[in-house]
């Protein structure tokens, strides 16, 4: 994908912090990773606290390192060959060497060959493994037009990228490339709007939480 | 190279800015024209200052969540393994040495974690680290910025400096700085809130 010049909705600056600080559970790193490879002003807002996690790790207290230390890295990178690395006009640390997609490995035939699961009128869904060191889940939702997400809250946060068509809630207006970064203060409908299926990648810690009779009926489908 | 162009653009931002920060600066510089030395021509003697330096800080850094020092000492290796193999693509004019050092750590010590947590993984899995190139405009004096986002974490209150630390290094989430230091969930964020301003506002980037 290329960047978006139109994305209006990005994330919280704590989320983007915790992305580049490593502290992001594994399905909530993949949205973040997703939305910065549209988004050229999150992916500098990242590279500002990377610079800021290095600024940390200067002022750590350093540990002791075992007396052969250095003698052992010398004999482990004589073993390897410096200049066998194959030539590139990028620098490594332009942080453009691993320019694969953050989704490309989990779904490789795209978006259209997902095998989407049917759990309510107009409402389908796919689940990604993506368990990782720290727990959290990780879907995808295909909204059908004009079909409602009955009104919800989240249990803890919540972040949403809209991948394809739109959707329009209490918060705003969201098209390709947006991205919502919810809390549990956040009570939403979102409602599918314009011609084809709203398709969103949503990364969760807790389990939503319905307002509605319709909604508690329809979560243990979802099971979210 | 150009780590002697990074300090000589950057001035202090704020009268707030104190010594040791400004000799911190200094310091990150002299890292970054060492780091200069290796990628020109593999410098050892070069190289082995990064390593005095910062294969302690991330051994530290790992045994923080947890590696024991043996393995620790030997992650630490493998992330200046890594800084050695591709110092030859380092060029100080995109980051500078230790935000570079800090991403090689960082992917090692999440990469630990889930070796630790669970079997290996799919080797195609996707990384987590962005990719793709910053606009033009934007990488104009990169690494000048991070000097000065160093300055200017020198410079923020004892409080937010905790913060910041216990969340970049010590891997610790929001609830557990909270749990950490006793504090409710909401002032830890605002914390990190007002330092992430701060440094902002020492930037001379527009807060909103």
């Amino acid at each position: 994908m290329t960047a978006l010049n139109n994305i209006r909705h990005h994330p919280k600056a704590l989320t983007l912090a915790a992305f580049a600080a490593g502290n992001l559970d594994e399905a909530r790193s993949i949205v973040i990773a997703t939305h910065l490879t549209l988004c050229d002003s999150c992916r500098l807002a990242v590279r500002d606290f990377e610079a800021l996690g290095g600024a940390c790790l200067d002022a750590t207290d350093p540990a002791e390192m075992n007396d052969s230390a250095l003698e052992s890295f010398w004999a482990r990178a004589g073993k390897q060959e410096r200049n066998a690395l194959a030539p590139s006009t990028l620098a490594a640390n332009d942080f453009a060497l691993d320019a694969a997609h953050p989704l490309a490995a989990y779904l490789k035939n795209g978006i259209d060959a997902i095998e989407w699961r049917p759990f309510a009128p107009g409402l389908a869904q796919h689940i990604i493994p993506a368990k990782g060191y720290r727990p959290g889940v990780l879907r995808l939702l295909k909204i059908a037009p004009g079909v409602r997400i009955p009104m919800h809250t989240h249990g803890d946060e919540e972040l949403t990228l809209i991948l394809r068509g739109a959707y329009t809630d209490e918060v705003g207006d969201f098209a390709a490339g947006d991205l919502a970064d919810l809390d549990r203060e956040v009570l939403h409908a979102p409602l599918a709007t314009g011609g084809e299926p709203c398709i969103c990648l949503i990364a969760t810690n807790a389990p939503l939480r319905f307002r509605s009779l319709v909604g508690r009926i329809i979560q243990p489908f979802i099971g979210l | 190279m150009l780590g002697g162009m990074a300090v000589a653009m950057t001035a202090p931002t704020s009268a707030e800015v104190s010594g040791v920060a400004t000799s911190g600066v200094a310091a990150a510089d002299r890292m970054n024209a060492l780091l200069a030395r290796v990628a020109a021509d593999g410098d050892r003697e070069a190289f082995t200052i990064l390593f005095l330096h910062f294969a302690p800080r991330i051994k530290s850094y790992l045994m923080k969540i947890g590696a024991a020092t043996d393995l620790a000492d030997d992650l630490a290796q493998e992330a200046m393994l890594k800084v050695w193999r591709k110092a030859k693509l380092f060029d100080a004019s995109k980051a500078s040495a230790a935000t570079w050092i800090f991403t090689i750590a960082r992917n090692l010590r999440i990469d630990a974690a889930r070796r630790a947590a669970k079997p290996p993984l799919d080797r195609n899995e996707p990384g987590i680290v962005p990719a793709g190139e910053p606009a033009p405009d934007a990488r104009i004096e990169r690494a000048a910025r991070d000097v000065r986002i160093r300055a200017a974490f020198g410079a923020l209150p004892p409080a937010q400096h905790e913060v910041v630390q216990l969340h970049f290094v010590d891997d610790l989430a929001h609830s557990e700085i909270a749990e950490r230091l006793a504090l409710p969930l909401g002032t830890v964020k605002s914390r990190l809130r007002l330092a992430f301003e701060k440094i902002r506002k020492d930037l001379g980037d527009s807060v909103e």
